[in-house]
């Protein structure tokens, strides 16, 4: 029976040109969003996969015009990336806002991840016209203005009593006409999406919770807004007052909750910024060349005893004892560094709790963590860069402190970067 | 013997402080055409929309066929056709889909030939059954409501100013459809401001002020009411 009533209210409310002009335009949207999501992520894997086929080459014409392994090491670069998740397309989250790639060497490591600018300052600011950014805050007003006169409407063309005398069950009415617009609503959004992650191959699973999101982030405002509008109505407002009424609800969750959130947020949890941890760690590095020896090799000891017996020095200047300072500035830098981290942890874990009060940051935050683009992505990508770093010291520091005869074949072994898999 | 259809037994209706209807009792028989005749302001709509529903008694009770309005509101709807004052059917359809689009809410099923003969009967011109409603004349629109409420076949006609804004020719056509319809045993409850109009079609009147039913006029073997003690009795009330 209620299938009957959805198929008259879809054939009737298809023939309502503003419904389908705005279907249409919800889908452009909707496409849009999609197509330059997947063509931001193309651009992000193309640049890896260049920065990749150079990086071999690169290494290679480094490491045979160098004859020690002090040189070969500082004249090294690495490309270290974070490969977009075959979600990403959909939410770019805080791949606008931190890196996800870095060309680093084996120098002190915390001056050389903070010292990035955001690639597009403004984008980030503004937020991207993802798919994300449609479904957390311009579909609360597609509900709005497609929903709050679903009665209201109908009261002011004068056809309200007329309907509610006719309709053989009047919930029917409402509750049909309601769920072919939410059928409309979703259809325009989801198809673009499900069309997305077809092209990027992504899991079944997490495109169905994707799905399940963005349903549930509408299904929420289609409540709010048909049951505001019907008690609205009762007592004698309009259309106007009931979209503005909706309107401001939407206002409070979605832009004064978010934004009340973040500035209350930034004053309660406050740390060090990356700009401190550089100016620290590059403060040690730099002093370090004033410092007596001993200086630099009693602050590397303290986290590799085992080079203890091979920090004598042949002349004044010796890669062992300039790779020995740089570890020391990271270490110098390191509680500020992890100070810096917790903080950002923190700020995270009380936006999740804030976003509780708003619908909107809570989908967008839900897509994000689907999407693997979110503070926890950024900074598991962060850890894989130390990994690899560390990594890099433990394969060239025998061979600087052993000493011996530079050998080419010894580099073979040289760790490369692997991203863990996010997808 | 009279079967009561529409019944409304001491029914009060306020809003916020202001008494719209005050004890208002009146009885509809199978086959009766009964006009609630009043002013603006006397409580006609309000007593049409309690018996629609969409209207809560505050006190009283309304029952249709002996169905409560407050409890049985989805039989009501079954069993009662409605005819607004303004009738805003939806521009975008033509008079046919219109029809087409009520009977499916009401969940009744008429072929294409029934709703054609329909409206030969309301006497809407043919070419226009086709047009989109927005092209319609206040007229054509009301004969196309008209057309809607015959085809549902329901046993109870309520009527909002049934012959407001039609030309006199219209009115007739009106008048004598409503006749019709009631010798055929539907039962008519209307409300109206229009004296004369009343005055040609109803079986009784019931003169409403303030809320308040102050007279009652039937009438006297085939005789119709007369006009003139009406007009009279309506026009002291909205002097």
């Amino acid at each position: 029976m209620l299938f009957a009533d959805f198929y008259r209210e879809m054939r009737f409310l298809s023939k309502q040109r503003y419904i389908v002009l705005f279907l249409s335009a919800v889908f452009a949207l909707s496409a849009f969003a999609v197509w330059s999501g997947l063509h931001e992520t193309k651009l992000q894997q193309a640049t890896i996969e260049r920065l990749l086929e150079k990086d071999t080459v690169d290494r290679e014409n480094v490491l045979a015009g160098h004859g020690d392994y002090g040189s070969a090491a500082y004249y090294s670069f690495h490309v270290t990336y974070s490969e977009p998740s075959s979600l990403a397309f959909a939410a770019m989250g805080q791949r606008d806002t931190f890196p996800w790639k870095h060309r680093i060497r084996m120098l002190a490591l915390e001056g050389q991840i903070y010292e990035t600018d955001a690639e597009n300052p403004e984008l980030s600011l503004f937020g991207r016209f993802d798919f994300a950014f449609i479904v957390s805050v311009l579909l609360p007003i597609f509900v709005i203005l497609l929903l709050h006169d679903l009665r209201s409407g109908e009261k002011e063309a004068g056809r309200y009593d007329l309907l509610v005398a006719t309709a053989k069950k009047q919930h029917k009415l409402w509750l049909s006409r309601a769920l072919v617009i939410t059928t409309g609503l979703a259809l325009a959004m989801l198809v673009p999406l499900l069309v997305g992650a077809a092209i990027m191959q992504a899991p079944l699973a997490k495109t169905a919770a994707m799905v399940l999101i963005t349903l549930a982030h509408l299904l929420f405002w289609v409540v709010v807004t048909v049951i505001a509008g019907r008690m609205m109505l009762a007592r004698g407002q309009n259309s106007p007052r009931i979209a503005s009424a909706l309107l401001g609800v939407w206002l409070l969750a979605t832009v004064i909750v978010p934004v009340v959130s973040d500035t209350l947020i930034n004053q309660s949890i406050t740390g060090p910024n990356g700009g401190e941890v550089v100016l620290t760690q590059r403060e040690a590095v730099n002093g370090a060349w004033d410092q007596p020896y001993e200086v630099t090799w009693d602050e590397f000891l303290k986290t590799h005893p085992e080079w203890a017996d091979y920090t004598d020095m042949a002349s004044s200047f010796d890669w062992k004892w300039y790779y020995g300072f740089q570890q020391a500035g990271d270490q110098h830098a390191a509680e500020l560094s992890k100070a810096y981290r917790d903080t950002i942890v923190r700020k995270d874990v009380a936006a999740g709790k804030a976003s509780l009060m708003s619908p909107a940051m809570l989908t967008q935050r839900l897509m994000l963590s689907l999407a693997s683009t979110d503070i926890s992505a950024s900074l598991a990508y962060e850890q894989d860069v130390r990994d690899f770093h560390a990594s890099l010291r433990q394969f060239y520091y025998p061979l600087l402190f052993k000493g011996g005869e530079f050998e080419l074949e010894q580099l073979a072994d040289m760790p490369l970067y692997r991203q863990r898999l996010s997808n | 013997m009279s079967e009561p259809v529409v019944v409304a037994e001491s029914l009060n209706v306020r809003f916020a402080d202001q008494c719209v209807l005050d004890d208002v009792s009146f009885t509809v028989n199978r086959g009766e055409v009964f006009a609630l005749l009043g002013g603006n302001g006397a409580g006609k709509s309000t007593t049409l929309k309690t018996f629609l529903g969409t209207v809560a008694p505050t006190s009283g009770s309304a029952s249709v066929l002996g169905h409560s309005v407050t409890s049985d509101s989805d039989f009501i709807r079954s069993k009662v056709a409605y005819l607004p004052e303004s009738v805003m059917l939806y521009g975008h359809l033509t008079g046919m889909e219109n029809i087409e689009y009520f009977l499916s809410l009401a969940d009744v099923k008429r072929s294409a030939s029934d709703i054609e003969a329909a409206l030969k009967r309301v006497a809407l011109q043919a070419d226009a059954w086709h047009k989109k409603l927005a092209d319609y004349s206040k007229g054509m629109r009301q004969k196309t409501a008209i057309a809607l409420a015959l085809l549902r076949s329901a046993p109870v006609l309520f009527l909002d100013e049934p012959t407001s804004g039609l030309d006199p020719s219209a009115i007739d056509e009106f008048n004598q459809l409503v006749t019709a319809l009631s010798e055929a045993g539907s039962t008519v409850f209307m409300v109206t401001h229009d004296v004369y109009g009343a005055c040609q079609v109803a079986h009784r009147i019931g003169l409403l002020d303030q809320g308040k039913i102050v007279g009652v006029f039937e009438r006297s073997g085939s005789e119709l009411i007369d006009t003139e003690q009406v007009h009279t009795a309506f026009a002291k009330r909205n002097a």
